[in-house]
């Protein structure tokens, strides 16, 4: 785990509202499980007062050994219109990498891919490194959802990489009108994954929690949570877990990354 | 007396206990110590204080729990913990590793539940002392809370007073008229220090959806918005009372915390503190050591309790 002053690498704007940073960072122990995440603060400012958790989108490797990452995120508040306006060289007080990332069983063959919007910024990482890692494995199958076009994110990179993608927005602007889940759902008819993978919105979660229940699919989600410490101290970032009986499980530390066998959402 | 040439001597006493340094983690923001062991040296801290225990676990509030405000968070945890069992079985051999006294903070939902407590932790040597949590609802009395009624603060002081001969803190609530009239009270029902204060209760709403912000709609409010509340109730209560008061709430740099010992607190709690820079109580103490430096200060107790008042006012 780091904790440190990185520096601002770039800073480049996606579209209206999606930002990508590249962190610069001096500890060279930085071992990154897809899925897993970081804490952000601007430094010496108490407000916003707490960190920010954000995924890690990419590392940044030079000479085989990882320098620095890539946060991808959209401006929703106060936070995010902060770190917007960091420039290069600036400093980013970051702590990570932190939680429980996607694991991806050894005898899987095929994954599919589900984002809703900015939830490509950990699936992205995720499809890079079972690309270097895992060459028993089928290409991914990637379902990308957003509201309007400039809501499908990282679309460019990830058709170099000559992945079967199928896009959908709500208002039609590009890829088929309607839902990432009916797409989904479509292929899953005609193809059963070993594992879903997915990150978006709550209901688009819920829809593929529904959908890997009904077609016997392993599932893994992560899910976003408010919090305060991002590493077991507050106990704030509960999330409900285990069938029926209430239980929690902290998002970060257990997650964010859950397997839907233990999860209810 | 310098222990060094240059180093000036931090070491405070607590009732019965001496620290190394007046900086301690306040509980409920610092878990069990061991999520902060890869960052700092926790053999540094004055003291540790965990996450608020009971004798069962706890499940805790449902999400959301948190919720940012200015210059302060909300938290409706819901007291969720592992119980006394489990956090011997399993926290108090790691705690055990480390040099730095350990204090565990209590809660019950009676009286008895209190006693009981510290009955079970009297018998346990590495813990050091005992922090006595009375903010919390008593359900048997309509769920008021314990530390609102001076009478009710006093009977569960002194009911935990009987179980336990260690260190004993009973922390404040500042949800209260009268702040002076409970820590006299608990002071004559046995407490060695006290500790002020714990959260204020808040809320926040959505306006979009008009939902609270919290799903237990209030939460307590800590972080630098409550700080100067803090300071003045602590300076309202180390003129009233004998024991030591450790200062608590918004304490993020050693300028805060030394504000809170020349008002006269004898230690300090850092909590909300943790969670922006987990390195806050390193920061705290080197801020502190570097102040009495700088001022050839011997010792950090020469500055406690020196504030000018005006006595034209
Ligand atoms: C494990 C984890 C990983 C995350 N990864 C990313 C990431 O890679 N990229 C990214 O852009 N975001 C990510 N998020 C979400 C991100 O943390 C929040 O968007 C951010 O904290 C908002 O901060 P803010 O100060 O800008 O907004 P705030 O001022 O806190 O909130 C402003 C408004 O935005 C809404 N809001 C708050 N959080 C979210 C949210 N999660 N989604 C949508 N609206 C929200 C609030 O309800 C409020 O109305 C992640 C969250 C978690 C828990
Ligand atoms: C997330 C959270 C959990 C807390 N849990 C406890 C607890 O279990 N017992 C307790 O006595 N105080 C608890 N507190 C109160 C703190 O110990 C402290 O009194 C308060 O936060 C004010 O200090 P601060 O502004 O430095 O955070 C908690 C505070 C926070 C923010
Ligand atoms: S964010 Fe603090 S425990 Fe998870």
């Amino acid at each position: 785990m780091i904790l440190e002053n990185a520096k601002v690498l770039w800073n480049k704007k996606l579209g209206p509202s999606y930002y990508k940073v590249g962190l610069q960072c001096w500890n060279s122990h930085l071992d990154v499980v897809p899925g897993q995440f970081v804490m952000i603060r601007i430094p010496g400012q108490m407000d916003p007062l707490l960190r920010r958790p954000f995924s890690i989108h990419q590392t940044l490797i030079d000479n085989g050994v990882v320098k620095g990452l890539e946060v991808l995120y959209q401006v929703v508040g106060k936070g995010t219109a902060r770190l917007s306006k960091v420039k290069r060289n600036d400093l980013v007080d970051i702590l990570g990498p932190l939680g429980k990332g996607f694991m991806i069983p050894r005898s899987a063959r095929m994954v599919f891919v589900v984002a809703g919007g900015i939830g490509i910024a950990p699936l992205f990482y995720l499809i890079s490194n079972l690309e270097k890692t895992r060459h028993d494995m089928h290409r991914p199958v990637v379902f990308l959802g957003g509201r309007s076009k400039r809501d499908i994110l990282c679309l460019e990179e990830l058709s170099k990489k000559g992945l079967n993608i199928h896009v959908t927005t709500d208002d039609g602007t590009y890829g088929k009108m309607g839902l990432v889940t009916d797409l989904l759902e479509k292929r899953l008819e005609k193809q059963l994954p070993d594992m879903i993978c997915a990150c978006g919105p709550s209901a688009m979660l819920k829809k593929v929690a529904v959908l890997s229940e009904k077609y016997n699919t392993r599932c893994q989600i992560s899910l976003e949570t408010t919090m305060a410490c991002g590493m077991g101290a507050c106990l704030g970032c509960a999330v409900k877990i285990g069938n029926g009986k209430e239980k929690y499980a902290h998002a970060c530390v257990d997650g964010p990354v859950f397997d839907l066998d233990r999860f209810r959402l | 007396m310098m222990n060094n040439k240059n180093e000036p001597d931090l070491t405070v006493n607590i009732g019965k206990i001496e620290l190394k340094n007046p900086v301690m983690t306040a509980s409920g923001t610092f878990g069990y110590a061991e999520e902060f062991e890869p960052l700092i040296d926790l053999n540094r801290l004055g003291a540790i204080i965990v996450k608020g225990l009971s004798l069962h676990p706890e499940k805790g509030n449902p999400p959301p729990r948190i919720v940012e405000t200015p210059c302060g968070m909300l938290n409706a945890i819901g007291l969720e913990n592992i119980g006394i069992d489990q956090f011997q079985k399993e926290k108090l051999p790691f705690l055990k590793s480390i040099s730095t006294p350990i204090i565990v903070n209590i809660f019950g939902k009676s009286i008895e539940g209190y006693a009981d407590l510290a009955g079970r932790i009297d018998g346990v040597e590495e813990i050091s002392g005992i922090e006595v949590n009375i903010s919390c609802p008593n359900i048997s009395a309509g769920g008021m809370a314990f530390g609102i009624d001076p009478q009710t603060a006093y009977d569960v002081v002194q009911a935990v007073r009987d179980r336990t001969t260690k260190l004993l803190i009973v922390k404040l609530s500042p949800n209260v008229t009268d702040i002076v009239k409970i820590a006299k009270k608990v002071e004559e029902a046995g407490a060695d220090a006290l500790s002020l204060i714990n959260t204020i209760t808040g809320m926040a709403v959505d306006v979009e959806t008009r939902t609270p912000k919290l799903a237990n709609v209030t939460g307590g409010l800590s972080g630098p918005a409550i700080r100067p509340v803090a300071l003045r109730m602590v300076w309202q209560v180390v003129r009233n009372v004998a024991i030591p008061v450790v200062g608590v709430g918004g304490i993020i740099t050693a300028n805060d915390a030394l504000e809170f010992l020349i008002t006269g607190a004898r230690a300090v709690q850092v909590g909300t503190a943790n969670f922006i820079n987990p390195r806050a109580t390193m920061d705290i103490i080197g801020g502190i050591t570097d102040f009495l430096k700088k001022r050839n200060i011997e010792k950090v107790t020469d500055i406690i309790g020196t504030l000018k008042v005006s006595t034209s006012q």
